[in-house]
């Protein structure tokens, strides 16, 4: 018997039942529905999250934190503390020069020190963080992406009371009204604790420029919260040479030279700095996005299951009332192989449906979660994203769809129907002619 | 002429439930090309079995059954399956698929044996032309009556050009006078078409219209005529 006349007979023996069929691809729908949007919604998050990292990062920076441990100190230093990781080693501003002799891959560094302050002016008082960096070798890594003045100048030879501030201090609801402009001078106010007794040092400083809209989060990089001072102001001010970290600028962003000068770095210090590239950061939340997509998807899974014991169920009532039939068709000579493929038809043609109802239905499902999340985005086509981050209110997520999950959805459908269908299709084709014939 | 079916000492044992049942204790059977034969007998007494048996439908326990030469009891199930296709069974309760109409019934016999679209729609039309069901092609079979319902099922079993017809009780699920109009198709197409034919009834007057009648009772052939006389 031909292919196209075995999926026809089934085809047929499908519409005779439609709504048996039906509720059976129902639980094919919902499985895939489940599975599509969960999938389509992490992979539509991962890349918002990923693309403001982006932002904040550039590829071909090391950055370089005290402590042997990786990823959670990023931030020593807040709150006045010496000591990253323990151990009490700490990193140096005069270290960038020892980091630049390491290797001709690296093109600069820049230290950075960091501390809590509160930041005001007559009307309004934040608490926030201030880097303390060289304006010149910062603008040097970032000038060309982020550290790049919306209004006013960054002078790369800057007086001490100069103040770069990050767009959200500006206009951080784009609705007219101003926190600090370019001209305005501001407090800095830190609490010394190690002082006795403790006190309060403050200096003004003047607002010299405002960045341009960044979009993502900070990791390393200049961000829309920051407020940038010069470094020699703020080594004075704060009273320390200690930094909390160490930006390294790269010749490039190949993998052997971050790998090498990475190495370099670690080993240069006797291990006691953790050396971060922008890729292995991107890399880890990658991998922790991957474990809650498998979490997700198993659960969703789970409903798959069900639906896949739904069709094995419904398969075997239809076998048992299709004996005769069954019968007929072998009386008239169909091999039992071709008996097993008219039901596992049946089943492919379910899954077939209900995995394509399932892809639309969870992609829908995937938009209506993202709009609800991000509080009115805009519904954006297969394969978008490019522009998740850029908002400033919310988190944007664009769902995505891949074509890997697009196929993976589709086969995982078709191919739980069909797993599910064997033993019955398998329990039709062993059908005595004779049997079946005389079953009423 | 040449000789299609040969039994010898054909013996069929059923297990009903866990009590072996003696269907056939040993049938010789001898059909040649070109007959039209009538196996009589009341019901258990293993004409039913024979046919199954000759139609490939079932195994022997032991004997030889011999179709187109070839012993049944070596042939796998495939091989069954194929050997199925050549002989044309008709049975007492049609056996039509109920939501097919007439001609893709037909069709359906002769797209297991993988025929092409158009052939099967030309070859199922000009079959139910033959056996007068031209204006009932799209007919499912709910809407045709039991005489024309046999009549789709002589098509269907006509369908492949097979070496023999098989008919299980044709007539039984009928009323006599289209009993009589489904025995003179079946003449017909033995007389004209030539088609062998081996009919199961236990109608002694549908059994006179044979070539040849064959007695059976309780599992053995106790009478073979042709034309009345004794063999």
């Amino acid at each position: 018997m031909k292919a196209k006349d075995v999926f026809s007979y089934s085809f047929s023996a499908i519409k005779l039942r439609k709504l048996r069929a039906g509720l059976t691809t129902l639980g094919v729908v919902i499985g895939i529905a489940a599975i599509v949007a969960l999938l389509s919604i992490t992979q539509g998050l991962q890349n918002t999250i990923t693309n403001q990292l982006e932002t904040g990062l550039a590829t071909d920076t090391l950055i370089v934190t005290p402590g042997r441990s990786v990823f959670s100190q990023g931030g020593a230093g807040i709150g006045g503390g010496f000591g990253g990781g323990g151990s009490g080693f700490t990193l140096l501003l005069n270290d960038t020069a020892t980091i630049n002799g390491l290797s001709p891959d690296i093109e600069g560094s820049v230290a950075i020190i960091q501390r809590a302050v509160y930041f005001q002016n007559s009307e309004r008082s934040f608490i926030i963080n201030v880097l303390g960096v060289d304006f010149a070798e910062y603008e040097a890594i970032y000038g060309g992406n982020t550290f790049v003045a919306e209004s006013g100048t960054i002078n790369s030879n800057p007086a001490n009371d100069e103040v770069v501030i990050g767009n959200t201090l500006h206009n951080p609801w784009n609705n007219g009204t101003l926190l600090y402009n370019v001209g305005e001078n501001v407090d800095i106010i830190w609490t010394n604790a190690t002082a006795r007794p403790p006190k309060n040092e403050t200096y003004t400083g003047t607002v010299t420029a405002v960045l341009k809209e960044i979009g993502g989060f900070s990791f390393g990089g200049p961000s829309d919260t920051g407020v940038y001072i010069p470094s020699a102001q703020a080594e004075s001010f704060f009273g320390t040479d200690t930094c909390s970290q160490i930006i390294v600028k790269l010749a490039n962003s190949d993998q052997a030279t971050i790998d090498n000068v990475s190495e370099l770095i670690t080993n240069t210090f006797d291990g006691e700095v953790s050396v971060i590239s922008s890729t292995a950061v991107l890399s880890i939340i990658g991998s922790v996005f991957s474990v809650i997509q498998l979490f997700l998807v198993g659960i969703a899974a789970i409903s798959l299951l069900v639906a896949g014991i739904g069709i094995m169920n419904i398969m075997i009532v239809s076998l048992i009332e299709r004996t005769r039939e069954i019968g007929i068709l072998k009386a008239l000579g169909m091999k039992s192989r071709t008996v097993l493929l008219i039901f596992l038809g049946e089943s492919v043609i379910i899954g077939l449906i209900g995995a394509v109802l399932g892809i639309v239905l969870g992609w829908g499902l995937a938009n209506v979660v993202a709009v609800v999340f991000s509080g009115g985005g805009p519904f954006a086509g297969i394969g978008g994203g490019q522009d998740a981050g850029v908002g400033t209110a919310g988190l944007d997520i664009v769902p995505v769809l891949t074509p890997t999950v697009l196929i993976g959805a589709l086969g995982f459908g078709i191919g739980v129907s069909v797993i599910f269908a064997l033993y019955p299709a398998w329990r039709a084709s062993k059908l005595k002619p004779v049997e079946a014939l005389r079953y009423e | 002429m040449a000789q299609i079916v040969e039994a010898v000492d054909l013996k069929k044992t059923y297990m009903l439930g866990k009590i072996p049942v003696e269907a056939l204790r040993g049938v010789n059977l001898k059909v040649e090309s070109g007959d039209l034969l009538a196996i009589l007998g009341p019901s258990g007494s293993g004409k039913s079995t024979l046919l199954n048996l000759i139609g490939a439908l079932d195994k022997p326990t032991s004997g030889t059954l011999l179709i187109d030469g070839v012993d049944v009891s070596t042939l796998s199930d495939n091989q069954l399956s194929d050997l199925r296709r050549r002989v044309g069974f008709v049975f007492q309760f049609f056996n039509l698929i109920p939501r097919l109409n007439a001609r893709d019934n037909v069709e359906l016999s002769l797209s297991i044996a993988g025929v092409s679209k158009a052939e099967r729609k030309k070859r199922a039309e000009e079959l139910l032309e033959t056996v007068g069901l031209k204006d009932r092609i799209n007919h499912k079979p709910a809407e045709l009556s039991g005489g024309q319902q046999q009549r789709v099922a002589i098509a269907r079993a006509l369908a492949n050009n097979p070496r023999f017809l098989l008919m299980d009780e044709p007539t039984g699920n009928i009323d006599s006078k289209t009993a009589r109009e489904i025995m003179r198709l079946v003449k017909g197409l033995n007389a004209e078409k030539g088609v062998t034919i081996i009919m199961v009834t236990h109608d002694q007057h549908l059994a006179r219209e044979a070539k040849r009648t064959v007695q059976m009772f309780d599992g053995v052939i106790t009478s073979d005529v042709a034309n009345g006389e004794p063999t």
